[in-house]
């Protein structure tokens, strides 16, 4: 078995008009057996800007301090808020440098450019080659059921309440064809004057 | 290994600090996944006015379709491109330091850079990794000596040849390419071979697919042509999928209001960026 | 019952060797010495397992003007090699004002082939003409060991043709002859292996510096091919 599927859990993103959501489930998983169903592998990074890290739990934690650390210094030393852009190519970096020993997490960033609120989404892989699309990002163990249930749901200019509804319903519909993801959901939807978190009502097995 | 509470400036090269962590999990039956290979057809070759680059645009991860129109032809320098085969995060990584090198290079000598710079610097680094980082590349270009088409293998070897294609879908992008390619082509003639080899790849190699790039370097300029041709159109959905709003239960909803103390809006005079 | 996914690619087990498998010379080379100089030559076969990466390859690479080597084995290891080589000789050309002896280009060769023989895939025959000692001819297999001879044979090509070339050389050939005697030696050792093949290469160095000349593969002498 890949290590990355050794804590289960999926990650997705999506653009929409003028806003973007990214959402993810909520079990933390040993293998089969379940821990905990409140885990969170999306973080706030800025106002506009979160970044889910699905993969090995404890690289979870790990890459989110070091990133955390990297963008602290980053906006003490520009003493400006980071741009989505150039967050993708800090977690890149980051990545890439472990190119030979890498972290397990396959990250996915979505957020909101701080002055022209352009909408932004990119994925990577353990490694840290990003992939930015036009429509919707997907990572984790269910990444095929994700990417079967995006192609189908989404189109462009969605409007935030829609793109919730369309995100909510990818992810619920994809990790219930997946036994280590699901148990809860939890959706950001990011907008220029606010970002709206839900927690879905999922199955619960 | 420092903890993740110490201060840890990043110091910049390659980090091993997670090896023996990896190591110790494969033993117990967790490898490490493989990296991500790009399954690409990618060609290039010499004609009248200078080079031809080509390559498809789909991105693969083991079997499902990572990205279907990702960009395969980096920039080098102004008068030389390449085309990228192989681990994906390595090709970025690599063609993005190689540019700034050449750039820094072009600036140091004051003159454009040669193709044969590039292919140096690049069989170099690749040959001082032995493999390890997975590049195969086909680089091409104009410069004071003519144009150039230079294969360059991720062990770091190279081929300096008229025609070249390199990735997984180099056998049947060759195959036009020894069928069809003569000295002193026309543009015209040119654009039509590069666009079959490269079909040829995206519809005989399963790991290639969706549309045909290509860039052309010629004395006077280097022009990317994004899409060239769209090989493989998405089909039109029939109807919508929409669900309505409202059938997503939720357990709670946060709203949090971020509110604008103060907007500065400082003009900036357009300035075009000294690219030459 | 439906385990979890295996990330492993079903794709992985498809993709063929080509794709992973080092860029090599399977080859033919050779070098013999004649009076007043040296014929080089080789085939022109870059194979990737078994796909044929470059068909029109040179395998006879420049070192000085009047000094070239035959490379076999990795294409990586032998043009980076060879790219060392060609530094080190032109420094030492600047240092010494004059053209640098073909025995130490082979001695350089032979130290970088044998400090690093556990990581090296590399045969090169250093061949050439200098002022001191005429053409001369320096082979350097694999392990790193440098041997002067009056003909060298090189690459996975070469096992076909010992025989022959044992049996046809002779002491005193003059350039024509031993031009002849490399091109059928390679064309023998061309027919037999499959990792060498295409058109010949071949070098005549003398004092006047290097004569180059292709025989295409409809050009080549041809034998027994039933």
């Amino acid at each position: 078995m890949s290590i990355l599927s050794y804590n289960g859990g999926c990650v997705l993103a999506m653009k929409g008009k003028g806003c973007v959501a990214i959402a993810s489930d909520r079990r933390f998983g040993v293998q089969t057996s379940t821990l905990a169903m409140d885990f969170q592998r999306i973080f706030e990074m800025g106002p506009h800007l979160y970044v889910g890290l699905p993969g090995l739990a404890t690289d979870t934690l790990t890459v989110h301090e070091r990133l955390r650390f990297r963008l602290n210094l980053y906006e003490l030393r520009e003493s400006r808020k980071i741009k989505p852009q150039t967050f993708s190519a800090m977690v890149s970096n980051l990545l890439y440098e472990r190119r030979f020993g890498p972290y397990f997490v396959e990250p996915v960033i979505a957020g909101l450019d701080p002055v022209t609120w352009e909408p932004f989404i990119s994925a990577m892989d353990l490694i840290g080659c990003p992939n930015v699309p036009e429509d919707f990002v997907v990572a984790g163990t269910c990444a095929e059921q994700l990417f079967g249930m995006c192609e189908a749901l989404w189109e462009p200019n969605l409007e935030p309440d829609s793109l919730f509804e369309t995100i909510s319903q990818a992810l619920m519909n994809a990790f219930d064809r997946d036994a280590i993801s699901g148990w809860g959901g939890i959706v950001h939807v990011i907008e220029k004057d606010k970002v709206t978190t839900r927690l879905l009502k999922t199955r619960m097995d | 290994m420092a903890s993740t509470k110490v201060v840890n400036i990043p110091k910049g090269g390659f980090s091993f600090e997670n090896c023996q962590r990896n190591n110790f999990m494969a033993k117990q039956g967790f490898p490490a996944p493989k990296a991500v290979k790009t399954g690409t057809t990618i060609a290039g070759f010499i004609f009248k006015d200078g080079v031809i680059l080509g390559a498809d645009t789909r991105a693969t991860e083991g079997n499902i379709v990572a990205d279907k129109n990702c960009f395969k032809l980096h920039y080098m320098a102004p008068n030389i491109y390449c085309a990228g085969a192989g681990t994906a995060a390595d090709l970025e990584m690599t063609t993005l330091q190689m540019s700034s090198q050449l750039e820094l290079h072009r600036l140091n000598t004051g003159r454009q850079v040669k193709v044969a710079t590039a292919t140096r610097l690049l069989k170099q680094m690749l040959f001082r990794y032995q493999g390890h980082i997975g590049a195969a590349l086909v680089l091409g270009g104009i410069d004071s000596s003519g144009p150039h088409v230079c294969c360059i293998y991720p062990h770091g070897s190279t081929d300096s040849l008229p025609f070249v294609a390199m990735g997984s879908g180099s056998l049947a992008a060759m195959a036009f390419l020894e069928s069809g390619w003569k000295p002193d082509m026309e543009l015209a003639e040119a654009k039509v071979l590069m666009r079959n080899a490269i079909c040829g790849g995206i519809f005989n190699d399963l790991m290639s697919g969706s549309h045909v790039d290509l860039c052309i370097i010629t004395r006077e300029k280097a022009e990317m042509i994004r899409p060239f041709e769209v090989a493989n159109v998405k089909g039109e959905r029939q109807g919508s999928y929409r669900y309505p709003l409202g059938c997503t239960a939720t357990l709670s909803t946060r709203v949090i209001p971020i509110e604008i103390e103060s907007t500065v809006v400082r003009p900036v005079a357009e300035e075009s960026m000294d690219t030459a | 019952m439906a385990c979890m996914m295996s990330n492993m690619s079903t794709l992985d087990a498809l993709s063929p060797d080509w794709l992973t498998s080092e860029h090599s010379t399977g080859t033919s080379i050779m070098a013999v010495e004649f009076d007043g100089g040296v014929v080089i030559g080789a085939d022109s076969r870059t194979s990737t397992g078994a796909y044929v990466a470059n068909r029109v390859t040179d395998k006879l690479t420049k070192i000085t003007n009047h000094i070239y080597c035959c490379r076999s084995g990795s294409a990586a290891d032998t043009q980076a090699i060879a790219d060392i080589v060609n530094y080190h000789l032109e420094f030492h050309e600047v240092q010494l004002g004059e053209a640098p002896l073909v025995k130490t280009a082979a001695s350089v060769f032979q130290e970088l082939c044998y400090n690093y023989r556990d990581q090296l895939t590399a045969g090169i025959i250093c061949a050439g003409w200098d002022r001191r000692h005429g053409g001369q001819v320096f082979n350097i297999p694999l392990g790193g060991m440098c041997v002067r001879q009056p003909f060298a044979i090189g690459g996975s090509g070469s096992t076909y043709v010992f025989g022959f070339v044992d049996s046809n050389f002779k002491q005193g050939m003059n350039q024509d002859e031993c031009v002849q005697f490399v091109l059928k030696t390679l064309a023998l050792a061309m027919s037999r292996d499959g990792s060498s093949g295409g058109v010949v290469r071949l070098g005549i160095i003398t004092e006047d510096g290097i004569e180059r000349r292709t025989v295409l593969g409809n050009e080549l002498p041809r034998f027994y091919e039933g």
